[in-house]
């Protein structure tokens, strides 16, 4: 198994407003979420996520609130605000890009 | 308290989100919650307990108490810029809220901004006076290493030690002795006639080489002077020329530097140009010349006192120290370059000191200096007014919302809250009265810089420094950081006042119904209202008397006789070329000038003199009696000087009582002969004829005595509020001057001789330059500026006070008047005549107005005093002035009151109670 891959600056942000787009969620559900769809490539410290949650919260980009999980649980869900899912437009076709550009260079085979 | 209630519970109960040890508390939950979902997801996989947990807390990162200890700080950190936020935007929503209230009552808002404006622009303007002229530092490098030393002359019987320039031999030797000042200039304001052809005349500086040194300014183009200039008379003719003359003369060609041009009619050369904006200590420079270019003779004169000294302080030296070192020199100077006997008298030599001041204790006349601030004090007045009646108009505004802020705080509206929102309001106001305040600033600040009552006041030389002047008055950084701060300071003093007034309403008394349900008593609307308009009343009354005594006393100025008449002359200055008539031919030539000149068609008579009337001063000297013991020097009485020709007397009317005048056959080698004015007369031959009488003047070769032939009228040589002082006339033709000023009396309009005075001169004295030309009349108004400026502004502040003041009794008694119409409604319907209903009303106006009128008299009596020096012939507590101000405000406050008075007096009984 390779060395899991460190997130390039500012991507966190993007990936956390994906798996916020189909609706609240705790913290917990984001991590497991994005270690799922990276089926465990992604090097993201739990704690670092919750803090990155709290600088989006202080930018408005999502919001919290106290909910109850399905098995009544307390839990602390995050929601994303309409600036969060402009925000995530814009971000997601600019790291898109952006892949596309580095495999198309990474990938010639002539000079 | 328990972390456990929702946010929005806790928003409902105003319970505080954001204390740390709440955040924390949910911080710390949110994580357990974590790690427990984590340790279940890694035992579904497998994991032991123990093991899933110890691998929960690693993903976590860096250790348990360091992760939570940084989620605590970030969200700290978080909240705090969210409650910032909520803060901004709620104050924003208030702004915007406070914004379409005020559009919704253009009539109030117009008011309200448009008082702000006059009144905040006001000070603006007066600030940047005050800014520029007392506060803005001097346009030199370091201004306050600068010093200015001046020699004491000992005290006289008649007048107390007074400050006087340097000779050149006096200045060398205190600069050879002087240890406090790395550098020490002199200068001294000089007339100069620049070009041979198109000659023009240009004021300038006489200065020594270190000039441009020691106030630390470099030429912005050529070179400064160079440093042996000093060494002695015969210095290298160079010359440094302003900016201003540069562009104007020169085309700014740079090519000018190492040109030579001709200055009174020696060739110079141009060494520098110096920076734009610089025009000398005296502000008026537009070229500086060397002292030692100057005869031989002027430098080793001990005794012509003629030019100013500064001097640049040496690092580490304090003012204090140079001031001793000045007064411990002092008394040496005296020996060092001793004065002729026949300009000090006999035995004058003891008591010469001198004195060190900052240059910038210097930079304007203490009256200029007091005349701001009584000025500043006044518009400061005004926008008080303004600011009264802005929070009047505020009390009014909330009284009319009792029922609004009433619900609003039944809803749970904390003071607070409530209180922001109507602060929001008067800031509002304010702001836009400060934007607008702008305009009205910008407006002043011109017409100050037109105005310009200094250039009076310099030409008499009155003025201080010269540098700081009207001219420099401009709308500037520190203009625009008073205008913000005062806006602010309105919108937040003022209307925070009004607002927690409105706040303490009682909850259920405001919701009863109606306004008219508030309780009643007397007639008084609301007391805070009456006291601010006592307060108004009493700050319109101080304004009223400043003025009024302003006013009083420039009628008194004005209604001087000056001791000529000033209708009809012309006056003027001609620009000799030194060199170009020779000295013997100088008396010929003046003869031929007054002869031509009395040809002209119209014109009546002719003369010379040396200095003119309200010139603030004039030369003078001592006068000593042959025929009586001596007198010790210092002792000896002093006395004005002129060089006249006899027809002065004629074109200024100036009447002769005895005796006869100058007559033709009065010249060099015939017995000299003067003329004495009446006081001269009164104060030297009290209960004697003086004609025919000796005296010895120490000036102009008089000091071997002369005999007086004639006594003349009194004449006003110095200010016009300064009484007449003893003179002496010598006859121009046994006292020759160069410079004569020209004074010429016409039979019509002074200005219309304008013309042919100028061609005569011109065809008399080709290429000669004409200045200072103006009608005698004209130079009395000048005499009287400063007062003309400080009433004139006076009267406008307080015109400007009294009507705010009349708006905000109005404002009051109508406000009155309105909520109390049902209480009308019911006494008319009882039996109240319109009568006794308008003389309540008008009782309650008066009865305000009276109250305010006697804190204001009080007020006055005490505050006026600053202005006693200001003041020509009038006390500061005229009796007349008072009785006058307090019948104008009595009849403005009745004015005031009587509109409203006659609403009420109108009031329909019927009307007034179903409305109610």
């Amino acid at each position: 198994m390779t060395a899991p891959l460190s997130l390039i600056k500012g991507t966190l942000d993007t990936l956390v407003l994906k798996s916020l787009s189909w609706g609240p969620r705790h913290g917990f559900e984001v991590t497991s979420w994005l270690e799922e769809r990276s089926t465990g490539h992604l090097a993201i410290d739990d704690g670092a996520l919750y803090q990155a949650l709290h600088r989006m919260e202080e930018r408005e980009l999502i919001r919290a609130e106290w909910g109850v999980t399905s098995n009544n649980r307390r839990a602390r869900y995050y929601s994303m605000t309409p600036a969060g899912r402009a925000h995530l437009r814009a971000e997601s076709s600019a790291l898109v890009r952006y892949a596309e550009t580095v495999v198309s260079i990474l990938s010639a085979r002539t000079a | 308290m328990s972390p456990l209630l929702p946010d929005g519970v806790r928003r409902l109960f105003r319970l505080s989100l954001r204390r740390p040890d709440l955040i924390h508390e949910a911080i710390d939950e949110e994580l357990r919650f974590h790690i427990e979902e984590r340790v279940a997801q890694l035992m579904a996989r497998g994991m032991s307990a123990d093991a899933a947990r110890i691998e929960a807390i690693r993903r976590l990162g860096p250790s348990l108490p360091e992760v939570t200890q940084r989620l605590h700080h970030s969200a700290e950190r978080k909240e705090r810029s969210l409650a910032m936020h909520e803060r901004f935007e709620e104050f924003r929503s208030d702004c915007r809220y406070a914004l379409r209230g005020l559009a919704r009552r253009p009539g109030f808002t117009a008011i309200a901004v448009l008082t702000l404006a006059v009144g905040i622009g006001a000070n603006t303007a007066i600030f940047s006076a005050v800014n520029a002229l007392l506060l803005r530092q001097l346009p030199f490098r370091a201004p306050n290493e600068l010093m200015s030393i001046v020699l004491v002359a000992p005290a006289t019987k008649e007048s107390a030690p007074s400050d006087n320039p340097w000779s050149w031999p006096k200045f060398n030797f205190y600069r050879s002795v002087q240890r406090s000042h790395s550098d020490l200039a002199l200068y001294a304001n000089g007339n100069f006639i620049i070009g041979a052809t198109e000659s023009e005349r240009v004021t300038g500086e006489w200065i020594s080489d270190r000039y441009l040194g020691t106030l630390g300014i470099v030429p912005a183009l050529g070179r400064d002077l160079p440093a042996n200039l000093d060494a002695g008379p015969g210095a290298a003719p160079l010359a440094l020329i302003s900016d201003a003359l540069w562009q104007r003369r020169f085309n700014a060609d740079p090519a000018t530097i190492g040109k030579t041009v001709s200055i009174d009619g020696r060739p110079f050369m141009v060494q520098g140009v110096l920076p734009a904006g610089f025009r000398g200590v005296t502000g008026r420079a537009d070229v500086l010349v060397p002292i030692t270019t100057r005869d031989a003779e002027d430098l080793t004169q001990s005794w012509s006192l003629e030019f100013s000294m500064i001097g640049r302080l040496k690092p580490g030296v304090s003012a204090t120290s140079a001031e001793s070192e000045a007064a411990l020199l002092g008394t040496r100077i005296y020996d060092a370059s001793p004065m002729k006997e026949s300009t000090v008298g006999p035995d004058a030599k003891g008591g010469w000191s001198a004195a060190a001041h900052p240059l910038d204790a210097l930079r304007v006349s203490p009256s200029v200096r007091r005349a701001l601030l009584v000025l500043f004090g006044a518009v400061s007045f005004v926008l008080l007014i303004a600011c009264v009646n802005l929070a009047n108009l505020l009390l009014g505004r909330a009284a009319a919302r009792r029922r609004e802020i009433g619900i609003r705080l039944a809803v749970g509206a904390g003071r607070a809250r409530l209180v922001r929102l109507l602060l929001a309001e008067s800031l509002m106001l304010a702001l836009l009265g400060g934007a607008a305040s702008l305009l009205v600033a910008w407006l002043g600040t011109r017409l100050l810089q037109a105005a310009n009552p200094m250039e009076a006041l310099q030409a008499q030389g009155l003025a201080g420094l010269g540098v700081v002047g009207f001219a420099n008055v401009s709308l500037d950084g520190a203009a625009m950081c008073f205008t913000i701060g005062v806006t602010l300071l309105v919108g937040i003093v003022f209307g925070l006042v009004p607002a927690l007034h409105a706040t303490r309403t009682q909850l259920t008394e405001a919701l009863k119904e109606g306004t008219a349900a508030t309780p009643v008593r007397g007639f008084h609307p609301g007391i805070s209202r009456s006291m601010l308009v006592v307060v108004e009343v009493a700050l319109a009354v101080v304004l009223l008397v400043g003025s009024g005594l302003m006013l009083r006393s420039l009628g008194n100025l004005l209604s001087i006789n000056p001791g000529f008449d000033a209708e009809h002359v012309l006056t003027m200055r001609l620009g000799m070329i030194p060199g170009r008539i020779p000295r013997d031919s100088m008396p010929g030539f003046y003869n031929q000038l007054i002869e031509r000149l009395r040809a002209i068609p119209g014109v009546e008579h002719a003369g010379l003199a040396d200095c003119p009337p309200l010139n603030g001063g004039c030369n003078g000297t001592i006068i000593t009696f042959p025929d009586r013991p001596e007198v010790k020097g210092a002792q000896a009485p002093g006395i004005g000087v002129h060089v006249v020709t006899s027809g002065w007397f004629g074109a200024m009317r100036v009447p002769l009582v005895r005796g006869r005048l100058f007559a033709e056959s009065d010249r060099i080698g015939t017995e000299k002969v003067i003329l004495i004015s009446e006081s001269a007369a009164r104060k030297h031959w009290p209960g004697q004829d003086p004609i025919g009488k000796r005296a010895a003047i120490y000036q102009g070769g008089f000091h071997d005595g002369a005999t007086v032939i004639g006594v003349v009228g009194e004449v006003r040589f110095g200010t016009i509020d300064s009484l007449p002082a003893p003179e002496v006339y010598m006859p121009y033709t046994q006292a020759p001057r160069p410079s004569l000023m020209i004074f010429v009396r016409g039979k019509g309009d002074a200005a219309s001789l304008a013309p042919s005075v100028r061609q005569v001169i011109a065809e008399l004295a080709v290429g000669y330059p004409i200045y200072d030309l103006q009608p005698m009349t004209e130079r009395l108004i000048t005499a009287s500026a400063q007062s003309r400026f400080l009433a004139s502004l006076l009267a406008l502040f307080a015109v400007m006070a009294l009507s705010l003041a009349v708006m905000g009794i109005y404002g009051v008694m109508a406000f009155g008047v309105q909520q109390r119409t049902r209480e009308i409604g019911i006494r008319m319907a009882l039996g109240a005549e319109p009568g006794s209903v308008l003389r309540l009303v008008i009782g309650e106006g008066a009865f305000l107005a009276g109250v305010g009128a006697l804190i204001g008299v009080g007020a006055a009596l005490l505050l006026t005093r600053v202005m006693r020096s200001l003041l020509f012939d009038v006390a500061p507590s005229d009796p007349t002035t008072y009785l006058v101000i307090v019948a104008l405000l009595g009849a403005a406050a009745l004015f005031a009151s009587w509109i409203p008075a006659r609403r009420a007096s109108r009031v329909d009984p019927v009307e007034a109670l179903r409305l109610g």
